[in-house]
């Protein structure tokens, strides 16, 4: 018999701490009805039925048929056993950029990162989260830099979106690797799931974090928008500086206050203390550098290739961050710790 | 400008010829040589490996939907029997009879036949369902006899023999190539078991224990039909060689 391939092997499945429930039931009964669910979805990126599905919150419809109980959504889920991430982390580089050839939120870097990493040949996939004018998140797998001209991507839309559910797709098709765009909480989940399985580790190849603060469900903010006489059709793009809201439309703004967010902020957000995206490779977000630019962190040696690769080409202007400016949003998140309720 | 002439021929060219023209003629009255298949009433006896109308056997059938993946033409259709199995079913009028849903069949319930000549009155007939793909087609046989040709270095020939051709051939179905169905990350797998689920054969078996869920192929019993390697979520199991 050819050396490719095992025909017995074992699979080690995690304990559950309750015994006579399935996997699904018992990561519902510590996350997802505790309110710690971030709706990462990283456990709808590996259910190997395709089960788990995002609505208000994450849903198994059906799943005393359908589950298989093969704890998959358990190991990969990083809450499940909580451990949270707060602080700016390590990083290699500070800095501020603005690309040239995108237009994103501010400097568009993580646009940049993405495509710079296609055109380097470190990946030939990544996920984009585009929006449609009702500003509903739509999932693209970008194949080729010159996707980005004609499709709706980039920019802040402040809802959740379902990317992870199409990592698992992105990871099957690729042939170098799979670059992907998340908030902190993704960012963790993606690396649980290169923690635990391998196919996820030789395939992810670029985790780009973003600067977050929190996120919002699509209906509630739309409503909240609707409410404060934001136009949707002519929303152009949303943006939280210096503690306000601000949607910018075709004849004008409105702005404000976040912290009016509160009532409707999503109870995964809620006990959410990771402001950076600690275990990216490289963060990007907007405070921390002068308007228009970016602030990317830089935290592992491949982003800092990409970053070497961008400024050699010349596809970006960069300049000074100041990583202090990030202190009071850290601060602010970190003081969240208190809405963990331990055991 | 380039005048072409007729070729020049010395008389004993000429006269050797002439010899050679009006012995063939002579040949030709005395026995003469007919190339024709006088279809239908012969039939040209054709090699076992034909590729014809295809026969299909639903004991054999584990429903792997190999044989309408492989078909280029997309004539095959997999349709749900009302035992809850997919059995294919075959339009005629897509079929490019290239048969590599035959070669492909792991379980050899798709068979080649002899027969090439069955006819139909409209595109709609010729979409064949399972149940007239159990046996072979009704066609009217006016043959008495059947023709071999016999090609020699100089020569086509013909041999003639009384008697019908059997058409449904009695070779031993075809087992594809063999293959079993192995995993190649197993650090990736899931445990999910929907590889057990799927496979037709029983080949491939999961145990729970204490913290653990041994996965075992049968290597044996395995058909190589790859229903579990299309169906793993973890896309980790591989068909190879067996």
């Amino acid at each position: 018999m050819a050396a490719i391939g095992v025909s017995e092997w074992e699979v080690k499945i995690p304990e559950k701490p309750q015994k006579d429930k399935l996997y699904f039931e018992n990561l519902k009964a510590k996350v997802i009805d505790t309110n710690l669910c971030s709706r990462c979805l990283t456990c709808a990126c590996v259910c190997p039925v395709d089960g788990i599905i995002a609505t208000d919150g994450v849903e198994f419809p059906n799943y005393e048929e359908e589950c298989t109980d093969c704890g998959a959504c358990v190991r990969v889920c990083p809450r499940f056993v909580y451990e949270p991430k707060s602080g700016m982390g390590d990083y290699i580089e500070f800095i501020a950029g603005r690309s040239k050839r995108f237009k994103g939120q501010d400097g568009a870097m993580a646009t940049e990162l993405i495509v710079s990493a296609m055109e380097m040949g470190m990946i030939d996939r990544g996920l984009f989260v585009g929006r449609d004018e009702q500003w509903v998140t739509e999932i693209f797998h970008v194949r080729d830099p010159e996707q980005l001209e004609v499709l709706p991507l980039g920019g802040t839309k402040y809802t959740f979106a379902s990317v992870l559910p199409e990592l698992k797709k992105a990871a099957r098709f690729t042939k170098k690797g799979v670059g992907i765009v998340g908030t902190p909480c993704m960012v963790s989940g993606v690396r649980k799931l290169q923690q635990e399985f391998p196919f996820f580790r030789e395939r992810i190849k670029l985790v780009v974090g973003l600067f977050c603060t929190e996120n919002f469900h699509h209906d509630e903010l739309t409503k909240y928008l609707k409410e404060k006489g934001v136009d949707f059709s002519k929303l152009i793009k949303t943006d939280i500086t210096m503690g306000k809201f601000i949607a910018t439309m075709t004849d004008g703004e409105v702005k404000f206050k976040v912290k009016a967010l509160e009532e409707i902020l999503p109870s995964g957000c809620n006990v959410c203390t990771d402001f950076t995206a600690v275990e990216s490779d490289a963060s990007v977000g907007s405070v921390g550098s002068a308007a228009g630019f970016s602030t990317v962190a830089v935290r592992e040696e491949n982003a800092k290739k990409i970053i070497d690769f961008i400024k050699k080409k010349g596809y970006a202007d960069f300049g000074e961050a100041d990583p202090a400016q990030l202190d009071f949003l850290i601060g602010h998140k970190k003081k969240r710790e208190e809405n963990i309720k331990r055991d | 400008m380039k005048k072409v002439a007729t070729p020049e021929y010395d008389i004993k060219d000429k006269l050797k010829y002439h010899v050679s023209a009006l012995s063939t003629a002579a040949k030709e009255v005395v026995l003469p040589l007919n190339i024709t298949t006088h279809y239908p009433r012969e039939r040209k006896k054709m090699p076992d490996c034909f590729r014809g109308y295809i026969l299909f056997d639903p004991e054999r059938c584990i429903s792997c939907f190999e044989c309408s993946f492989v078909c280029p033409a997309n004539a095959i259709w997999m349709k749900e029997a009302p035992s809850g199995r997919y059995y294919p079913t075959l339009d005629y009028g897509k079929c490019i009879f290239c048969h590599f849903c035959v070669d492909t069949c792991p379980g050899g319930a798709l068979k080649q036949t002899k027969i090439h000549d069955v006819a139909y009155k409209d595109m709609d007939e010729m979409f064949t369902l399972t149940e007239e793909m159990i046996e072979p087609p009704e066609i009217i046989r006016e043959d008495e006899g059947y023709v071999e040709y016999e090609i020699d270095k100089e020569d086509l020939s013909l041999k003639r023999t009384k008697g019908i051709d059997k058409l449904i051939v009695d070779v031993a179905p075809s087992q594809g190539v063999p293959m079993v169905s192995l995993c190649v990350e197993p650090e990736s797998c899931l445990g999910c078991g929907i590889c057990e689920g799927m496979c037709e054969s029983g080949a491939v078996s999961s145990l729970k224990e204490d913290g653990m869920v041994r996965m075992k192929i049968d290597v044996d019993k395995c058909t190589g039909c790859g229903l579990c390697v299309k169906e793993c979520s973890m896309q980790i199991l591989r068909l190879v060689r067996k």
